[in-house]
């Protein structure tokens, strides 16, 4: 029997994997998806991202969505039939390995966002049950564990450190962000240089970022990205089960038993452990508790609260650009703008929270970059003319040499708070059923109004910048289209048992020895990308759990 | 077991060469191969690739093998290929192959006035932009032809094989 046994190898399950294996204890990784590594990426744009190899096939395993207006009525998509995919990353280390790792912390204010900023009609807002400086100390082993380059720049909205600065200096950057600091001068924005989850030195055992031109979406193969994989179950000797869909826990008494997975061959396994680590990325979790119902727990495992599911959130906001052409520079910015590799690397945060009128909104962060490198995109981006006409023929040849061989653009991200509300949940369809024959995820979808409000703020702000610097062609687009790769909420933490699944250690209130640790414990998400939070509280989790089983042996 | 997998390639290939009945009215027009017709509209939508001495029609055959391409996207590019030739017939008494450049356009400039004509042109360019600027290793971008046209570097490390 294995002590630990963890579903999931991704940012929340691999900082339990790396602890807890490294304090001597037994433990298994069950993954979904294959090993690919540092030997196995490659920068195959057909298929990394025209294919999505990292991903199932939609008519194999799909999820169900109803997405809800305001009026309350909703329309239901089939994810195979509308090819909406939900899906990240079914890979050793999960989707961290395809991640950017634009490294943000929350805020102090983030943890305490009901009393902050007060209720907010038609949203579930609470505080989180721990505070900021509980997590601090985690935060910070992030940055020297998993590895986190960058340069503390005082402004209105840095949080509180325990030390100075990153372990890492910054990465190289291309010179146009000199024309961003610049423009920010103008406006007094604070230019934040962004943190990212790449060594920019060889360290840790693995290679430095050799700037090739593909980060994000893309595995790295230099291991300078801080991966769950590269930096920690690499680097520990957890046993990893790839090929290891589960579909089912058993629990009896208090107490979770078993899991069984299946191969893709449909064959079947179980695997038994003192305790169960659930971190299968927020919907597939909750998705998993809720199929794993018995006469015992017939709402799902947890989910005496009826909360399981509930509280569904992403990063809400959305993503704008604009582009520099060379008619409007000179030889020497012509070349500065095409220099390939080096990242733009900027970020602002100023209206984290900003005042309108007479009420104090909660804001967020803007996170600037260039377009991503993918030639075939950036080519079937301009098959059509400007009144939506399809083009071809020399015509068109035309208008690619000239778009990509005279133009870059810098886009951005905006990031706020996705408002937790009843209509946004995980649940289960009681007819579809994947290729193993297992009920697939319900997602119900809604955003708040605020939600959009806040990033056409934030929007505006960017486009201040980008008209400034001399981009044309500036657009951007805020929705409540939700990012599938920016996902947490549905098994809340907090000290209530009735209104929430899991305490304030993860450990479901239901059960003595499971534990979730992926982003499905956030109640609200803050205004910055999950990832830096999820290693960070999953690192916290693991010294709760290596206490307890250090405490039983001695008993 | 080489025996097998020989068997199954020859059949993934196939599907290229075997015969598309073109319809006209309810009669027989003629028979094709979505080869012969691929290879033809392929020039017309976007003859910078021959310009740069890329072949793209051999590509389909990759495009039909891969598995995360569903089948009915493999079934809709062959159905693709019929329509055009039924369109061709229509217009101009000819399959598509078989008439003038000119002729070739006007009916490209009709079809894609229709909502099957625009995916299908819209789905065949993304193909050709993929064997055109996809890695070499898939059979297209000869000597990187289409990298050099846009001055682009190609991200490192290139893979090793062909994704399916």
């Amino acid at each position: 029997m294995y002590d630990i046994c963890i579903i999931g190898s991704g940012a929340g399950g691999s900082p339990i994997a790396y602890e807890l294996s490294n304090a001597g204890f037994k433990v298994v990784v069950l993954e979904k998806g294959l090993l690919y590594d540092e030997k196995t990426f490659s920068k195959d744009e057909i298929a990394v991202s025209r294919r999505d190899m990292f991903t199932p096939p939609l008519w194999e395993q799909k999820h169900i969505i109803n997405e809800y207006k305001q009026s309350g009525k909703f329309m239901r998509y089939d994810g195979a039939e509308s090819g909406w995919s939900f899906w990240n990353g079914s890979l050793v280390g999960g989707s961290s390995n395809l991640m950017s790792g634009y490294f943000h912390r929350m805020k102090p204010k983030d943890f305490e966002l009901l009393s902050s900023y007060g209720e907010i009609k038609g949203a579930n807002v609470v505080d989180w049950c721990i505070t900021y400086d509980e997590l601090e100390p985690y935060y910070d082993k992030v940055e020297k564990v998993i590895g986190v380059s960058g340069n503390v720049v005082k402004h209105k909205y840095q949080e509180p450190r325990s030390t100075q600065n990153f372990p890492y200096p910054m990465l190289d950057t291309n010179g146009v962000t000199s024309w961003f600091d610049k423009a920010c001068g103008a406006l007094k924005f604070s230019a934040i240089p962004t943190p990212r989850a790449i060594l920019s030195e060889n360290a840790l055992g693995r290679n430095a970022c050799y700037y090739s031109n593909f980060c994000g979406s893309y595995g790295c193969s230099s291991g300078a990205k801080g991966s769950a994989r590269a930096a920690l179950l690499q680097k520990c000797k957890a046993k990893i089960v790839t090929d290891a869909f589960v579909y089912r826990l058993d629990a009896k008494e208090g107490k979770v038993i078993k899991a069984h997975y299946y191969t893709k061959h449909g064959i079947s396994h179980t695997v038994n452990a003192k305790i169960f680590v659930l971190a299968a990325q927020a919907i597939e979790t909750s998705r998993l508790l809720l199929n794993s119902k018995s006469k015992e727990y017939p709402n799902g495992l947890a989910n005496s609260s009826g909360q399981v599911g509930k509280n569904l959130i992403f990063s809400a906001g959305g993503s704008g650009s604009g582009r520099f052409i060379f008619e409007n520079l000179t030889k020497e910015q012509q070349k500065i703008l095409m220099q390939p590799g080096l990242f733009f690397n900027r970020s602002l945060q100023d209206w984290y929270d900003y005042e309108d009128g007479c009420h104090i909104y909660k804001g967020g962060t803007i996170d600037f970059l260039f377009e991503h490198q993918n030639i075939i995109s950036r080519a079937n981006r301009e098959k059509y003319d400007e009144n939506g006409k399809l083009l071809w023929g020399d015509k068109l040849a035309e208008k690619i040499e000239k778009t990509l061989t005279t133009s870059r653009v810098l886009t951005f991200e905006v990031f706020n708070d996705w408002l937790p509300t009843d209509n946004c949940s995980v649940g289960v369809d009681e007819v579809a059923k994947d290729k193993y024959g297992i009920p697939v995820g319900v997602i119900n979808l809604n955003s708040h109004p605020q939600d959009i409000e806040v990033g056409e703020h934030l929007a505006q702000k960017a486009v201040q910048v980008l008209e400034k610097m001399g981009a044309v062609e500036i657009e951007y687009s805020i929705s409540g289209n939700p990012p599938p790769n920016l996902v947490a909420g549905g098994c809340r933490f907090g000290d209530n048992p009735k209104t929430s699944v899991l305490d304030r250690n993860c450990k479901a209130h239901d059960l003595e020895n499971l534990y979730v640790t992926d982003a499905s414990f956030m109640p609200t998400g803050g205004s910055v990308p999950y990832t830096w939070t999820i290693y960070a509280n999953s690192f916290r989790v693991a010294d709760v759990i290596k206490k307890n089983l250090r405490t039983s042996i001695a008993l | 077991m080489q025996t097998f997998t020989k068997r199954r390639n020859f059949l993934k290939t196939g599907v290229l060469s075997s015969a598309v009945v073109i319809m006209s009215g309810c009669d027989i027009f003629a028979i094709t191969t979505s080869r012969d017709t691929i290879r033809v509209v392929q020039n017309d939508l976007f003859p910078k690739a021959k310009e740069l001495g890329i072949d793209t029609a051999d590509y389909i055959t990759i495009v039909y093998r891969q598995h995360k391409i569903s089948h009915a996207d493999k079934e809709f590019l062959r159905n693709g290929v019929k329509w055009l030739n039924e369109a061709a017939v229509e217009m101009h008494k000819k399959q598509y192959t078989l008439l003038t450049e000119v002729k070739r356009q006007e009916v490209l400039t009709e079809v894609v006035k229709k909502e099957w004509g625009e995916s299908w042109i819209d789905t065949m360019m993304g193909y050709i932009f993929e064997a055109m600027l996809g890695d070499p290793i898939y059979g297209g971008n000869n000597a990187q032809a289409g990298w050099k046209w846009l001055a682009f570097e190609g991200g490192r490390p290139r893979p090793t094989k062909v994704y399916l």
